[in-house]
């Protein structure tokens, strides 16, 4: 039978961001990512009818890979912004709501796509150099004497994830132990380029937070059964490891292309497990204490090892070689005839430990930079979010060694960087208006979507109802406590800014974010005094906060280019 | 069902395409938007891309597709502007014929049925078209429009080098239609970057192109979740894959190739190992061990550092690879591989057969070798040192998502084809005007008898080559030997690629058609049509007695698939009579020379349109002037949609009366935009939609057949013999 089948035409669709289903489906998705935003945004469940766990989370990646969308508008907004998430972890919601509000600001004044997308890319640079040049006050550069950024950094990640389910002792002590494990995986003397470990989660779930710990070393878990073969450990100054690659299962290797013909009554079984004996008996010739093989090990390998005093753990994966083979400080073996000694590894010692319910060997080195970090969260699905929010940590705090700056966070930033492109597009409009040959009436309305764009972000943090607004001197984000009484007194009603940086006690103006007002010149150059004296700041990554403003950029302008849609519904 | 298949169901089709397509076009356009069934989402604005997308039903639609995709393997570019241009053809040529129906059609046709006789006309103006095509548009571009040719290379000296600020306005040309607005500058600026960068020097540029033309997909590295900003060239070369192991050296690094497993297998494919005993089994095996280890210390001993191999290794190699400090890369792709031994000239190690005997094997020297790691993925970057006029650098290409990087891929690729073209020397044969009209004359004998040169090559070699069917010309011979291919022009287009079914459902062409016309020219054509090949499907028209007052041709084909001469090739016999006719013509050989170009936004339209109204003043013959306005009309079209959106004094009407001002004047003309753009890809893309037009218009009925298509059984090897 013929499974030929003639294809079918194609679907062709024009102006496809005028369509009313269009602007639906994208508000929607807006609203579900705009509600997950910030500390006190609030949780989805995702659960999948034709099966699979339950989800509970607030954070894009989660979010967006659960989320199945089919127009093609949205699978590429939402695929740009997972994109962006699996380079840099952070700030995921924070681009794909900008990317949002800046096609719905766009599409609501009406311009040219061709103006739209040459203005946006002239904002988009003004950002961008600003945050990048020396008198950016939204910016700090961190100071690696002290743990102070980096802990305030990792706060307040963690902080931003409330499906954690976290209390605030709970939230200092991860912290804590996130920034532990990083440290714990940077070399102590390096030469000219820095390599940096890997820090292993190991999840223990049912525990209390707080029973989350960090070891240095590699944590393997074993039975119970296999933990009453391991008979008690000798104490030595080092112990001699043998780690395999090579399976020990004694299958036959790889016969090659021909054929094999095995005559009556030899057994190549036996012949292999004498090769593995032979091994077994090299091992204990080398005094090997322990042997870590990825794959199988043979069960009378395994019994000749123990005969001899040696512990044999098998079935370790691939995953956890590399760990392993730097832990050890040993090439994996791939051979199973003659060892050379040089292959063999080490490790400082050697103990059993219990976490929980679970038994472990924990391997601890000389000198590595692998660490084990003991995750402990009561359920699995709070868990799954907080191994998420540490690996995002972890990852965030390794890019922020590459560029050592955060940005402020909790809103501040957005909100200063848009009163300083306004202000700097109401005083200086020319250099744009030059070379692109626009009016001035487009740039100020354009310069208005992109800014309120910024702000509606900034804007999303704040959940309960509570009075969103700036100040008009550092141009920062500031929310109130809703069911406020009329505006009479700022100062008592505000505490800290969104970053935490400025109190209300000084002499500061606000205004409502969303009302117009005049464009005023944000205060540049932040004070190095300041930033000391604050010890709880909101911190954001710079590196990701960029990238993302780029990204959400660059993707609206792609969507709003769009002139036609051809679907293949083959 | 059947459906006429004339030039008005054409135009409605054109059209439809066009109203896409127009929009993506020029510096202005915007992008467009493809999902696949597999739920990838391709960004483009690549006309060829876009029409692939839209899996199109209509015969004719398909058809035309057809020819905008073999029209971009060749060049690279202009399928946006081939749809327009034909749309504007077929629109002239609607409003033409309905005018002039009565004059062009003779006494003796009109006895025919109504149907028949639409397409004889149509079948008179492809022929005019084709005749204006082979003569009158060479003719023009080498008379008129070489001169107001620029030229990309500076001209400051003798020998020719390529000026950068050319070069880039150029790409920055071609890029305007290819990629995203906001990313045009960037796109080309990097282009021109890599070009520079990978040049060794002056005289092999064309080798570089040819390279990265070849190997593109190997030289670049695509990452998404990054903006496009990022992406950068890095020089060396970059491996999509990592380390199987990994050893730190510097200093002599020397690498090898392999393409098969270092480790001796047991038995080899075709050979039977037989096992005795145990201890045979044990001593093959340490053999084998030892083997492994004697040759990875052999490497060793050569100083390698690194071994790429076209295979997986098995865990032994990789073993021993690390004892001996030897980073491995494992299954690398044939393409990754034919390109590392182009760059640095290595041929892959051959391992020895016994022992003992271990020479000095085949390695390179390179810069380094370490990991690169974009976007948490792990890459070989390799730091080759080349031997050819190639000096191996990569892109990084970043986008927020595949789609918009996949774009720009093509689009650089599309950019290195296009310059491969334009540094070709491109002929132009024409026929001086001669007194006498009679142009269906070659004054020599073609006797092709044997398998030398088969007629589907023929065939196909003027449909496909930049000569466009005017001769095919032996140069080895003093008196060139020209089959003058314009002889088919009297009737059938020759080839027409089609998808398999639509060949079929063209009926046989009118068996023997008489056609008298004012002039004293008779033909006799046989006009018989026949699948050459179904593999490759062409349809073919075999010509045969054509009869002038004072020349006779006689050209036969004899297909060997469709005859008995079993092993024989085809045959192609031209024999000519009168053989005093050859002085009365005189042949211009000229060429646009490599790297014309003229500045972009609608110039060469200008010019064109200019020189071929010119042209048609003089013409005596009707047809032919007419053939010249319609051409000269429609290329307005493109200039047309390029300055749609200015306003003021950049509209179009503005443009066009400045320009042919300036045209008539001698002097520049005047242009908004600033790029250039090649002249050769023009005049080919001018070309190809004129083909595209004839064999449209050569279709006279279109029969849908629902059947599934029938098994295509490849035939090639039985004409071989």
């Amino acid at each position: 039978m013929s499974r030929l089948e003639a294809k079918k035409p194609s679907f062709c669709k024009s102006e496809p961001l005028t369509s009313e289903r269009v602007r639906a489906t994208l508000c929607v998705l807006k609203g579900i990512l705009t509600s997950s935003y910030g500390p006190s945004g609030r949780l989805k469940q995702l659960h999948n009818g034709l099966g699979g766990c339950v989800c509970t989370t607030s954070q894009s990646s989660a979010l967006l890979t659960n989320l199945s969308v089919t127009h093609p508008i949205l699978k590429i907004l939402t695929t740009s912004m997972q994109n962006h998430v699996s380079c840099f972890s952070d700030c995921g919601l924070f681009t794909a709501i900008l990317c949002c509000n800046l096609i719905e600001n766009v599409q609501r004044i009406g311009l040219m796509p061709t103006t739209v997308i040459k203005l946006n890319k002239h904002l988009l640079s003004l950002c961008t150099s600003y945050l990048q040049s020396e008198f950016c006050a939204c910016r700090i550069l961190v100071d690696f004497s002290s743990t102070q950024t980096l802990l305030c950094l990792v706060r307040s990640i963690v902080t931003s994830k409330p499906a954690c389910m976290l209390t605030r002792q709970e939230i200092d002590h991860i912290s804590a132990l996130i920034l532990r494990a990083f440290l714990l995986t940077i070399p102590e003397n390096t030469k000219d380029c820095l390599i940096l470990g890997k820090s292993i989660i190991v999840p223990l779930k049912g525990q209390r937070v707080t029973d989350s710990t960090v070891l240095p070393g590699i944590l393997l878990e074993i039975s119970e059964v296999q933990l009453m073969k391991i008979l008690p450990i000798k104490k030595s100054d080092t112990f001699k490891v043998a780690l395999f690659c090579a399976s020990l299962s004694g299958d036959l290797s790889d016969t090659g292309e021909g054929t094999v013909v095995v005559s009556s009554g030899v057994s190549l079984e036996n012949a292999v497990l004498d090769q593995l004996l032979n091994l077994g008996r090299q091992l204990v010739s080398d005094h090997i204490d322990l042997v870590i093989c990825q794959k199988v090990v043979h069960p009378s390998l395994k019994q000749f090892l123990s005969m001899h005093r040696m512990i044999a753990i098998d079935r370790v994966g691939a995953a956890l070689m590399e760990p392993l083979s730097k832990v050890t400080g040993t090439q994996p073996i791939g051979s199973l005839g003659s060892i050379s000694p040089s292959s063999y590894g080490s490790v400082k010692d050697l103990c059993t430990e219990k976490f929980g319910f679970k038994h472990f060997l924990h391997l601890i080195p000389n000198e590595a930079t692998i660490c084990s970090l003991l995750l402990c969260n009561r359920n699995d699905t709070a868990w799954d979010e907080l191994k998420l929010t540490c690996q995002t940590a972890l990852h965030v705090l390794q890019l922020t060694i590459k560029e050592p700056s955060v940005l402020l966070g909790g809103g501040c930033t957005e909100t200063h960087l848009a009163a300083y492109i306004r202000h700097k597009i109401c005083n200086e409009p020319e250099s744009i208006l030059q070379d692109d040959g626009c009016t001035q009436t487009e740039l100020q309305l354009l310069t208005e979507a992109f800014c309120s764009a910024l702000e509606s972000v900034a804007g999303s943090l704040e959940h309960d109802g509570g009075e969103i607004l700036t100040d008009m001197k550092y141009g920062h984000f500031w929310s109130a406590q809703p069911e406020s009484p009329s505006v009479v007194d700022w100062p008592d009603l505000l505490s800290r800014c969104g970053c935490g940086l400025y109190t209300s006690q000084e002499e500061l103006r606000w205004s409502f974010l969303k009302s117009t007002r005049h464009p005023f010149a944000p205060q540049t150059c932040l004070p190095h005094e300041a930033v000391g004296s604050a010890n709880n700041l909101t911190l954001d990554c710079f590196t990701a906060k960029l990238s993302g403003l780029q990204v959400a950029v660059e993707t609206a302008n792609l969507i709003l280019d769009l002139s036609y849609i051809i679907e293949d519904k083959n | 069902m059947a459906a006429a298949g004339s030039a008005k169901v054409a135009l409605r089709v054109a059209e439809v395409l066009e109203t896409i397509v127009s929009c993506c076009v020029g510096p202005e356009g915007r992008q467009v938007l493809c999902t696949k069934p597999t739920g990838e989402v391709l960004i483009s604005r690549d006309g060829g891309c876009l029409l692939e997308a839209l899996h199109l039903e209509h015969p004719i639609a398909r058809m035309m597709v057809a020819c905008v995709s073999s029209h971009l393997r060749k060049t690279g570019d202009g399928a946006k502007t081939f749809i327009i241009f034909l749309c504007h053809l077929l629109r002239g040529l609607h409003a033409v014929t309905d005018k002039e129906q009565d004059s062009l059609i003779s006494k003796n046709i009109q006895t025919h049925r109504r149907h028949w006789k639409n397409c004889c006309q149509w079948k008179f103006i492809s022929q005019a078209l084709l005749k204006f095509q082979t003569q009158v548009l060479d003719y023009i571009m080498g008379h008129y429009l070489s001169k107001h040719f620029l030229s990309i290379f500076s001209s400051s000296t003798k020998e020719r080098t390529l000026c950068r600020s050319s070069l880039e306005l150029l790409l920055e040309a071609y890029f305007c239609g290819r990629v995203g607005r906001n990313n045009q500058n960037f796109i080309s600026q990097l282009m021109c970057d890599y070009f520079f960068k990978c040049m060794a020097c002056e005289s092999g540029c064309e080798e570089v192109f040819e390279l990265v033309d070849d190997y593109f997909i190997e030289l670049n590295v695509g990452v998404t979740g990054l903006p496009v900003s990022d992406s950068r060239i890095i020089a060396g070369l970059v491996l999509h894959r990592d380390f199987s192991v990994y050893c730190p050296a510097d200093g002599d690094i020397r690498i090898v190739i392999v393409t098969e497993t270092i480790q001796p297998p047991f038995s080899t494919s075709g050979s039977e190992f037989i096992l005795h005993s145990e201890t045979q089994f044990r001593t093959s095996q340490f053999w084998i061990m030892e083997r492994t280890k004697a040759i990875m210390k052999h490497l060793q001993s050569q100083n390698v550092k690194l071994l790429l191999s076209s295979v997986k290794q098995p865990d032994l190699v990789i073993y021993y690879a690390g004892l001996n400090g030897i980073s491995v890369v494992e299954c690398l792709s044939s393409e990754e591989v034919s390109l590392i031994q182009r760059v640095v000239g290595l041929s892959p190690f051959v391992l020895p057969h016994t022992s003992s005997q271990y020479e000095t094997c085949n390695t390179a020297l390179m810069n380094f070798c370490k990991p690169l790691i974009l976007r948490s993925k792990r890459y070989v970057h390799l730091g080759l040192i080349g031997t050819c006029s190639f000096i191996p650098h990569c892109i990084v290409l970043c986008a927020p998502v595949q789609g918009l990087v996949e774009q720009h891929k093509s689009a650089l690729h599309g950019a290195f084809k296009m310059l491969r073209q334009l540094f070709k020397d491109l002929d132009l044969n024409y026929m001086l005007q001669a007194s006498d009209q009679n142009y269906a004359s070659s004054p020599l004998t073609y006797k092709n008898s044997r398998e030398s040169t088969p007629l589907p090559e023929i065939v196909n070699g003027s449909m496909q080559s930049p000569y466009q069917g005017t001769v095919v010309e032996n140069k080895g011979k003093l008196a060139t030997i020209q089959t003058y291919l314009k002889v088919y022009s009297n009737f059938v287009v020759p080839s027409i690629e089609l998808e398999t079914h639509i060949p079929r459902s063209i009926p046989k062409m009118t068996p023997t058609d008489t056609y008298q016309t004012d002039e004293t020219l008779r033909y006799l054509s046989l006009a018989k049509t026949r699948i050459v090949d179904d593999s490759e499907p062409f349809m073919e028209s075999n010509s045969a007695n054509s009869t002038t007052e004072n020349t006779r041709i006689e050209i036969s084909y004899e297909n060997l698939q469709v005859t008995e001469i079993a092993g024989r090739g085809s045959m192609l016999a031209v024999r000519e009579k009168s053989l005093e006719m050859c002085t009365s013509h005189g042949y211009c050989f000229s060429s646009i020379p490599a790297g014309c170009v003229l500045p972009a936004g609608g110039n060469f339209e200008f010019l064109l349109h200019y020189y071929l109204l010119n042209y048609a003043k003089k013409c005596h013959q009707s047809e032919e002037t007419m053939v010249s306005v319609i051409i000269a009309n429609a290329l307005l079209g493109i200039p047309k949609i390029l300055y749609k959106s200015k306003k003021g004094n950049y509209s179009f009407p503005q443009i066009y009366v400045r320009t042919l001002h300036a045209i008539q004047t001698h002097q520049p003309m005047v242009s908004s935009q600033t790029g250039l753009e090649s002249v050769a890809s023009k005049y080919q893309l001018l070309t190809s939609v004129l083909q595209c037009l004839t064999k449209i218009l050569t279709i006279d009925l279109v029969i849908n057949i629902k059947r599934q298509p029938r098994e295509v059984y490849d035939q090639d090897s039985e004409e071989e013999v």
